[in-house]
């Protein structure tokens, strides 16, 4: 293969000078002619039956423009699993009634900000409180509130899935055990809060609405659905996005209610959630109750898995039920698992709902795993790193009817952190310890219950006749820089430079439909669509050039350094430039249009392919006050080709601060339905002062089905950090855990029990 | 009742009168529309409004308007030198020390005024500086490194001058 | 050759053995399949419970179970 003159060198991000400046502008920055601000009134209660609305005073107040509640909507049901109408479960405005504290039951628009909040004061909502549930167990039972009057038991799905002999398997086993874990919510917590500003054309009563968003598309559709318009007249543009974190792919209530007051004030409006909306009524990491029983052989092998999964669900659906779902499939990540049973149940309650947050999924499963395989390795006798060896995942690895793995660097993995943490960590105290852990993650998903008949992601190139290129993709870089990865990209197949590209992203009325990023899916899906849109454009211009050197079909061309040439006499061939304004003239004027597209296929279920990895923690523990410091961190990680390693390494970096925070301070404790601490006064992130720095090393693999062999790395490295915090801290100080959100009270009661058993007799 | 604010932002001299409850955040982004400076909370606790008042870092959300009253005010839209970045803008560039941007200003305000109080600061005292400032996607070390690149770059940008 | 197979009570589906069409009848969450299994003194809720808190296939082995007495059984 030859070398790549823009693939995997570390490149600016596009984005940057436009970011650092000052002049990058994000939702939160916009303001159109005339526009109004809207606000929400929010319901107090955790579940209740509205009786009546009476708007009349806040209309009334002076500059107050619109007020609406669930009567002035079309009542568009929506939701992301559409393939599925019972689980598209949300409206505008509360219809009928509440179903957690902060559902929206009217909307108000007006000339200020101010004065849209006071308003809200002056609407008088009469409520019948409603019997509330807010254990996902307690919500199944048959004498439970419900929360949606057609779905039973509050069970808003489940899933099973088997392989192998599973019970025959755990018969055959040498060591069995059993382990349950539990787990709190995390908030996404970005940094700009969900905001939208819509804008309703009188003329052609189309709508245009800018938003905070992860998928523009997603939001088009539920707009579509919400409204009961037709998705080609609602145009969603995103704008810079301040961070999404899985938090921003659904339709929420903001951009909903600000397009209604838009149509029926015909101004501009823009909702901007305030920072306590932001951690109470936005979507969070979901909260999980489980059980993990693994059958080994003597020698370590893996022989069977069970998995037993509830979640907490809250009130409505949301990306809910994939969050179950994939946290059922990595449970089996990264290992050979030959025989495996999962059931889990997401159910309903009176809580603000859950659903994707980075890494969803895998964080929850590995937690489970990679700690009771610990547990099982002590008990064996074999080392941490031995046992993950024994099991590893294996290039070509596939679940019966699941997921088929390409590439796979986990070996490699393994072994580069285990010299590293040989030749490094030569000098632990005695009140120090290594965590050590492996991961995989998907990139992208196959599943499509969003029910596209698009394919998953396009791209459309026009090539200018000076040979500048404008590239237009709907992929939504909301600050991993995807939208330099996609110039990367073209650039490369072009084999022009980044700087004849101008990049047109994330607007559904200009560009092809991609499905937005989530589930690290746009390096994959979104870069091979614009690989494919590139290489139609190559092959155009290809064209000419052969005519021109007149040679016949056998001698393949290259377009390489911008120019194209004939790849065994490089030096025949044409300036790129030359060839565009050919190309153009030759045609009759015809300008050159380069489509392309993607959508996986023949891949299994989940994934196209698997990002792998392996990291170790350095931890040390204060026995007497249960503090935890992670002193060091070495991750090696197989994400294939890197494209831009500048970009991946801030993926790494960015996703083990977020598992960090997920593993030691962040938590989301409610008290009948309500956050108790909605701020960043109370809700603690991972500080700088508490940021260890990270060692990173690539393994370069060939990952066929990505774009230029490459993978995701957006995600993969947020799901071994906690477990190899609690690893460690079980290394040291034989204290366990079942629960993540390890704060020193948790870790110094761990520690005495931990001490208290040491005493007894009984080994463990 | 407005009162009169005088203050000197980027440069420019301001002679506005403004609602005194109005904090400086909100002259600056809706009354100036310099948008550049964001807002993160609504508590004082995130830092993402870091702007300059007399070189020193202050979050514009926690300073009324009238209290930058005959003060010098740097926002990040008056870093850049015309068309060219400012240092510590190219070394957060090169860096690849922001993601999502939105903390950024902040966060290169207060590099800023860091540098101007201790040029040549360590990974540690970068660390304490920046403490306050929350970032959801960087994992703040790739930004440690584009400040400590960024003095480097400042005290090379000194000599040069000092040798003309 | 048939085999033999089971018709679930409440709706179409037919499956090869009793296992599995407990496995799709639990998967369905509308008024009649929940109904039904009432009327034969089990609780959906139980079934799912069992089959989501207890390692093995509890709520799957129960229905099973009943279903094997009350499914028609079809040749194929």
């Amino acid at each position: 293969m030859s070398e790549y003159s823009i693939i995997g060198k570390p490149t600016r991000n596009v984005d940057g000078p436009a970011k650092v400046s000052g002049e990058a502008i994000y939702t939160f920055d916009m303001v159109l002619p005339n526009m109004l601000y809207g606000k929400l009134l929010r319901s107090p209660y955790p579940h209740a039956k509205i009786i009546s609305i009476d708007t009349s005073e806040a209309e009334k107040l002076q500059g107050v423009k619109a007020v609406i509640t669930g009567k002035d909507t079309p009542g568009g049901k929506y939701g992301l699993w559409r393939r599925f109408p019972e689980l598209c479960d949300q409206t505008a405005l509360a219809m009928d009634k509440v179903r957690f504290i902060g559902d929206p039951v009217a909307a108000v628009a007006a000339v200020t900000a101010e004065i849209a909040e006071r308003a809200l004061d002056l609407i008088n909502v009469e409520y019948e409180i409603l019997p509330a549930v807010f254990e996902p167990l307690e919500a199944i039972k048959d004498d439970a509130p419900l929360l949606h009057d057609d779905i039973s038991n509050n069970i808003n799905i489940t899933r099973h899935v088997e392989w192998g002999d599973v019970d025959e398997a755990f018969k055959n086993s040498d060591y069995v055990r059993e382990d349950r874990f539990i787990y709190g919510s995390q908030a996404t917590a970005s940094t700009e809060v969900h905001n939208s500003l819509a804008s309703y054309d009188k003329g052609t009563g189309r709508l245009t609405v800018w938003s905070s968003t992860q998928s523009p598309y997603y939001l088009q559709l539920g707009l579509a659905d919400a409204l009961k318009m037709r998705e080609g007249d609602i145009r969603v543009i995103k704008p810079h996005v301040g961070g999404g974190f899985g938090g921003k792919n659904s339709t929420m209530p903001d951009s909903v209610n600000a397009a209604l007051l838009s149509m029926k004030t015909g101004m501009p409006v823009k909702i901007v959630y305030n920072r306590e909306e932001e951690f109470t009524c936005t979507e969070h990491r979901t909260a999980m109750n489980l059980a993990v029983k693994m059958g080994f052989k003597k020698d370590g092998t893996i022989m069977a898995k069970e998995f037993k999964l509830i979640t907490d669900g809250g009130a409505y659906t949301a990306l809910g039920p994939t969050a179950l779902y994939l946290t059922g499939t990595y449970a089996t990540f990264p290992y050979n698992i030959p025989s495996y049973r999962y059931d889990g149940v997401r159910t309903y309650n009176n809580k603000m709902w859950s659903t994707s947050v980075r890494s969803f999924g895998a964080t929850e499963a590995q937690y489970a795993t990679e700690i009771q395989l610990d547990r099982a390795a002590h008990d064996l006798g074999i080392s941490p790193i031995e046992i993950r060896r024994k099991n590893a995942m294996t290039p070509g690895y596939e679940a019966p009817g699941q997921y088929k793995v390409g590439s796979c660097g986990l070996l490699e993995c393994i072994d580069k952190v285990e010299k590293r943490i040989k030749e490094k960590w030569t000098d632990l105290s005695k009140d120090e310890g290594v965590g050590f852990t492996t991961f995989a993650y998907m990139c992208g998903g196959i599943f499509n219950w969003i029910d596209t008949p698009y394919a998953f992601s396009g791209a459309m190139i026009k090539v200018n006749i000076d040979g500048t290129v404008d590239l237009f993709t709907q992929a939504s870089d909301i600050g991993q820089g995807t939208n330099t990865v996609n110039v990367m990209i073209c650039a490369e197949e072009l084999g022009i430079g980044i700087e004849d590209i101008r990049l047109h992203p994330a607007d559904t009325a200009t560009t092809p439909v991609d499905l937005g990023a989530w589930a690290s899916r746009e390096t994959m899906m979104n870069g091979n669509a614009v690989k494919d849109a590139a290489r139609n454009v190559k092959e155009k211009l290809i064209e000419i050039a052969r005519m021109k050197l007149g040679e016949n079909i056998v001698y393949d061309l290259e377009a390489k350094n911008k120019r194209i040439y004939l790849a065994i006499r490089p030096e025949r061939g044409f300036s790129y430039y030359d060839i565009v304004k050919d190309a153009i003239k030759l045609n009759d004027g015809e300008p050159i249009i380069g489509v392309g597209h993607y959508t996986p296929h023949r891949k299994g279920m989940v994934s196209p392919a698997w990002a792998f990895g392996s990291m170790a923690v350095r931890v040390k523990v204060d026995r007497e006050i249960g503090h935890v410091e992670v002193k060091d961190v070495i991750v090696a990680h197989d994400c294939g080709q890197p494209i831009n390693p500048l970009g991946v390494r801030g993926q790494v970096e960015g996703s083990v601060h977020l598992g960090l925070g997920w593993g030691l301070c962040e938590e989301q404790p409610t008290d009948n339905g309500m956050v108790l601490n909605p701020s960043f006064a109370d809700y603690k992130i991972i500080r700088t002062r508490d940021m260890p720095q990270i060692e990173l090393h690539e393994v370069l693999t060939h990952e066929p089905e990505g774009p230029f062999g490459a993978k995701e790395s957006a995600e993969g490295a947020v799901g071994p950090t906690a477990p190899a915090i609690a690893n460690a801290i079980f290394h040291i100080t034989g204290a366990e855990f079942s629960s993540n959100t390890l704060k020193p009270e948790k870790v110094w009661r761990a520690i005495r029990e931990a001490e208290e058993k040491a005493k007894k007799p009984a080994k463990r | 009742m407005k009162k009169q604010l005088k203050f000197i932002v980027n440069g420019n001299p301001y002679d506005i009168w403004i609602e005194p409850r109005l904090l400086l955040v909100q002259v600056l982004r809706d009354e100036l529309r310099l948008t550049g400076t964001h807002r993160g909370c609504d508590s004082g606790t995130c830092c993402v409004c870091t702007v300059n008042i007399d070189g020193k870092a202050v979050k514009s959300c926690s300073v009324l308007a009238l209290q930058a009253n005959g003060k010098e005010v740097l926002t990040i839209e008056g870093m850049a030198n015309g068309p060219k970045l400012h240092p510590v803008q190219e070394a957060f560039v090169d860096n690849w020390a922001f993601q999502c941007g939105f903390c950024t200003s902040g966060q290169i305000m207060a590099s800023n005024a860091l540098l101007k109080e201790n040029p040549n600061p360590t990974r540690e005292e970068v660390q304490h500086a920046m403490d306050g400032h929350l970032c959801r996607c960087t994992g703040y070390n790739m930004i440690n490194e584009a400040i400590r690149d960024a003095a480097g770059r400042l005290q090379a940008q000194k000599s040069e001058e000092k040798a003309k | 050759m048939a085999n033999i197979n089971y018709r679930c009570p409440c709706c179409r589906k037919i499956s090869p053995d009793t296992h599995d069409l407990a496995r799709h009848y639990l998967g369905q969450t509308d008024k009649k399949h929940k109904d039904w299994l009432k009327t034969k003194g089990l609780s959906y809720a139980q079934l799912i419970t069992w089959q989501v808190t207890e390692f093995g296939n509890k709520g799957y082995e129960a229905l099973a179970k009943v279903l094997e007495k009350e499914a028609t059984k079809v040749e194929i």
